[in-house]
């Protein structure tokens, strides 16, 4: 298991510092200048260059960034937010989209989890038909179209919650948004658990504990769950990072100060600093979840931990 | 064990994801706190104000605006944006402030005088006039100020607002590296006397005097937070009719209030300012609907929704909205009936009442109306007819020249291409031209590429383009920040027109005999446009504004085109 994760995570080390460099070479290739274009002439632009050392070749600023990344410093950004440090800027910014990504893909998990159990074990019931219902319209419909339909109704209409994001009441104004967010995990995962279910349900293991007399709580949550449950982790996992690395629609619907808005006001005015360093964050959550559920899969699952042990 | 596990397999989809969501909450906690501070400023003072009487009592609740995008810097010598200018407006008085027609008033100099030559200026500083600190503004405090923005470790994006455009003596050279800031042409006579050299006479130097580049830096101040100068309201000093109490590097929501040490503060009626940043246009017009904002920007969309509001405002932009014909790279460019017949081609009423709809003017000339007004006090454009014979919307005459146009190249057809920024407005009218062109100039076909700004500036820079859709805005309030733009050479000319006669007028108006000649320079400048549209070197078609609504409990804010968009100092909110 040990020998695993250390070859894991050398990997996902590797891994990161291929990305950093693709994406350095890619802002070589966008047109444009992070300075006000139209304004300055060639002898201002090339001064600006100088002073953030722009003017160096690709591989100087490539091991420079390394460098100083190591010590925690991402650079300053160029213009969205002029010489701020970027890890002033994430540091204020991550943190909202995270908790509200994460209370998105909380309640989207665990309602997820509820109507897929109800579904599998109602199956072929009314139950299971409003259940299928609900989850072909929250995969269906994006989740800008239950932000705009929840803003205008419980916000505008009904006066329940802030339309717009207030950090004097993150919690109410976290809501809507949350909700809107989670309906796409919800569905997901109420459709994938339904399905395992049903399969796990049917399967001889199953019908074995229940002549062994188990029943109830025990045979759906240790026997039938237990077993339903890796693929749907799978599932997770990517959405996971997808809700909590900010979703832009959202975050701009409900004026949210998170990290999907920096991203792309940064790529639209050509801020270097800021789009590297958030790509480079998105990858480095995204592989650090897949490293997590791949470690969880063993946990859940002692087989496959056993066949990666005998590897 | 077995428990143990299996219990962790149960909890893991939710659980993994709720520890991570419960880092999130710190934070919040500074700008809660800031926030908080807010009715410090009372309106009391408010009750004699004029309009306060007539429309019923002051209200002691802030001013809630919408920002489209978030303030980029708030130190004066770095920010280059709308947004940011607006805000530290709000903080921070010049030598100078724009009144409501944008002219150039005392602020912190309460009087001025300037040499015969008009290449020396004496500001008299006002002696009342402090900082949030405690400490009084100074001369010192200027040159501190306009020492940074020609710096070179600073590289101001703006310094050329005090070399190229205000012609601050040494300012170019100290910018590319040749003198010493120190030398720079501005001095503490005293500390309430500043001086003022300059390399050729500006008539509109007082008029830059309000624009933030040079805004006054308390240099002992900023020494104490010389990396974060401008980033909190910690690292800020106010020395003007608001205080800045909440803000955080690209925050969006900002909040400002009544400074009561300020020199004019019975003046103020605002208890505060409170800023949100709305991206959402729709949600921008429905939190204005629902009384969380007083003042908020529509798109032209929206603007049939609000037409017969009495709170509906269209706002002048000051932007020039023009196509660039390539003239130096495409022949059938360089042809004067053919680009005649383009510019009389279109119908840019249509583009404006039809397509845009949210008050934008048609422009038949190479300076936009509304932003600069001559030693009379008359504007620039105010007559868009006077270049009706080389610039009209008339498809009579477009279809003549395009036939003698054709006829001179020996061609029946040309296929043309134009460059079009990818954003909304841009593309809707870029097609709406194409649909004109095309229509009134038989044989013509013309392609539309569509780019992000960024590609399109660089493919306009780069000489990488047929026709341009472009804009520009004006930096100071005179017609020489857009005819400067068709010199030999700069690098706005992005079709490489060339005139020498052009380049004479210009250069006798910038630095030379026209320079201290006020009347003569503003005739000469009559002339240097008139050349620019007898050669239809650009096609004019739209000056820009903005569809604004503003409650109707709110009186006195100050809409400008050029460098202070908003302005709140004279603002009242009333009750209901």
């Amino acid at each position: 298991m040990k020998k695993y994760v250390t070859k894991r995570v050398l990997t996902s080390i590797f891994t990161l510092l291929v990305i950093l460099l693709v994406l350095f070479i890619l802002m070589q290739l966008m047109p444009g200048s992070p300075f006000n274009d139209e304004k300055l002439n060639d002898a201002q632009r090339a001064a600006l260059y100088a002073k953030y050392g722009l003017d160096q070749p690709v591989v100087v600023q490539f091991f420079r960034y390394v460098k100083n990344m190591l010590t925690g410093d991402f650079g300053v950004s160029y213009n969205i937010s002029k010489n701020t440090p970027i890890s002033q800027l994430i540091a204020t910014r991550l943190p909202i989209s995270i908790r509200i990504g994460g209370a998105a893909v909380s309640l989207g998990a665990v309602v997820g989890l509820i109507l897929g159990l109800i579904a599998a074990l109602r199956h072929d019931t009314w139950v299971d038909t409003l259940c299928t219902v609900i989850s072909v319209i929250g995969v269906s419909v994006p989740s800008y179209v239950f932000a705009l339909l929840l803003s205008y109704q419980l916000g505008f209409n009904m006066k329940l919650f802030p339309m717009l994001f207030d950090a004097k009441r993150a919690m109410a104004s976290s809501a809507l948004p949350s909700i809107s967010l989670s309906m796409f995990t919800m569905a997901s995962i109420a459709r994938f658990t339904r399905s395992e279910m049903m399969e796990v349900l049917d399967s001889d293991y199953m019908l074995l504990a229940e002549s062994k007399g188990i029943s109830g709580f025990a045979l759906i949550f240790r026997h039938a769950l237990r077993n339903a449950l890796i693929p749907i982790i799978t599932v997770l996992a990517p959405l996971i990072v997808d809700l909590m690395t900010g979703s832009l629609v959202v975050e701009k619907i409900f004026a949210i100060p998170g990290v999907g808005s920096l991203l792309v006001n940064a790529i639209q005015s050509n801020d270097y600093n800021v789009v590297i360093s958030l790509a480079f964050i998105y990858s480095a959550m995204y592989i650090g979840i897949m490293l997590v559920v791949d470690i969880l899969y063993g946990i859940i699952d002692p087989r496959i931990r056993l066949a990666k042990d005998g590897k | 064990m077995k428990k143990t596990r299996a219990l962790v397999a149960t909890v893991t989809a939710g659980a993994m994801v709720l520890s991570m969501a419960a880092c999130g909450s710190s934070a919040y906690q500074e700008t809660t706190a800031a926030a908080a501070t807010e009715a410090a400023g009372t309106a009391a003072a408010g009750e004699t104000a004029a309009a306060a009487e007539a429309t019923g009592t002051v209200s002691s609740s802030d001013l809630k605006v919408m920002l489209e995008t978030p303030v980029m810097s708030l130190d004066p010598q770095q920010a280059t944006d709308g947004t940011s200018f607006e805000v530290m407006a709000n903080y921070t008085d010049g030598l100078t402030q724009m009144d409501d027609s944008g002219a150039a008033v005392a602020a912190v100099a309460e009087s001025w005088e300037t040499s015969d030559d008009g290449l020396t200026w004496t500001f008299h500083l006002r002696k009342d006039a402090k900082w949030s600190n405690g400490t009084p503004v100074t001369a010192k405090d200027f040159v501190f100020g306009w020492q940074r923005a020609v710096d070179p470790d600073v590289a101001s994006e703006y310094a050329y607002m005090l070399s190229d455009i205000g012609q601050v003596k040494n300012a170019a050279e100290i910018i590319d590296g040749t003198k010493d800031k120190s030398e720079l042409g501005v001095t503490a006579v005293d500390d309430n006397t500043l001086q003022v050299e300059l390399n050729a006479p500006v008539s509109y130097f007082l008029s830059l005097m309000y624009f933030p580049t040079f805004y006054p830096v308390n240099e002992e101040f900023f020494n104490t937070c010389p990396d974060t100068y401008g980033t909190s309201p910690e690292t800020t000093l106010s020395n003007g009719a608001f205080v800045l109490d909440s803000y955080e590097p690209a925050a969006t929501e900002i909040h400002l209030t009544k400074n009561a040490d300020y020199y004019d503060a019975d003046k103020i009626k605002l208890a505060g300012i409170d800023y949100q940043v709305i991206q959402d246009s729709q949600q921008a017009l429905l939190s204005y609907q629902s009384g969380d904002l007083d003042l908020t920007l529509l798109n032209g969309d929206q603007v049939d929704q609000v037409q017969d509001d009495p709170a509906f405002k269209a706002v002048g932009a000051g932007y020039l909205w023009y196509v660039t014909p390539n003239i130096s790279a495409v022949p059938e460019l360089a042809n004067d009936n053919i680009r005649k017949a383009l510019t009389f081609a279109i119908d840019r009423t249509a583009i404006c009442e039809d397509v845009l709809k949210d008050g934008s003017k048609p422009t038949y000339t190479a300076v936009p109306m509304d932003f600069a007004a001559g030693p009379d006090g008359s504007d620039f454009s105010a007559d868009q007819s006077k270049f009706q014979d080389v610039c009209a919307d008339d498809t009579a005459k477009a279809a003549e020249y395009w036939q003698k146009g054709l006829d001179e190249l020996g061609i029946t057809s040309l296929t043309l291409d134009m460059v079009v920024d990818a954003d909304d407005a841009p593309q809707k009218v870029a097609t709406v031209l194409q649909e004109q062109w095309q229509t009134a100039l038989p044989g013509l076909t013309i392609t539309l590429t569509v780019e992000p700004k960024k590609q399109r500036v660089q493919d306009l820079q780069d000489g990488n383009y047929q026709l341009g859709l472009t804009r520009w805005g004006p930096d100071y309030a005179d017609p020489m920040t857009y005819l400067g733009m068709w010199t030999t050479g700069c690098s706005n000319n992005y079709g490489l027109w060339s005139s020498t006669d052009y380049d004479d007028i210009i250069a006798k108006c910038t630095t030379g005999e026209l320079a201290t000649d006020p009347e003569g320079r503003w005739s000469a400048m009559y002339d240097a446009e008139k050349i620019v549209m007898d050669q239809s070197v650009i096609f004019p078609l739209y000056t820009q504004c903005n569809a604004e609504m503003l409650s109707t409990n709110v009186t006195g804010v100050e809409f400008h085109p050029v460098a202070l968009n908003r302005v709140y100092k004279n603002a009242v909110k009333t009750e209901g």
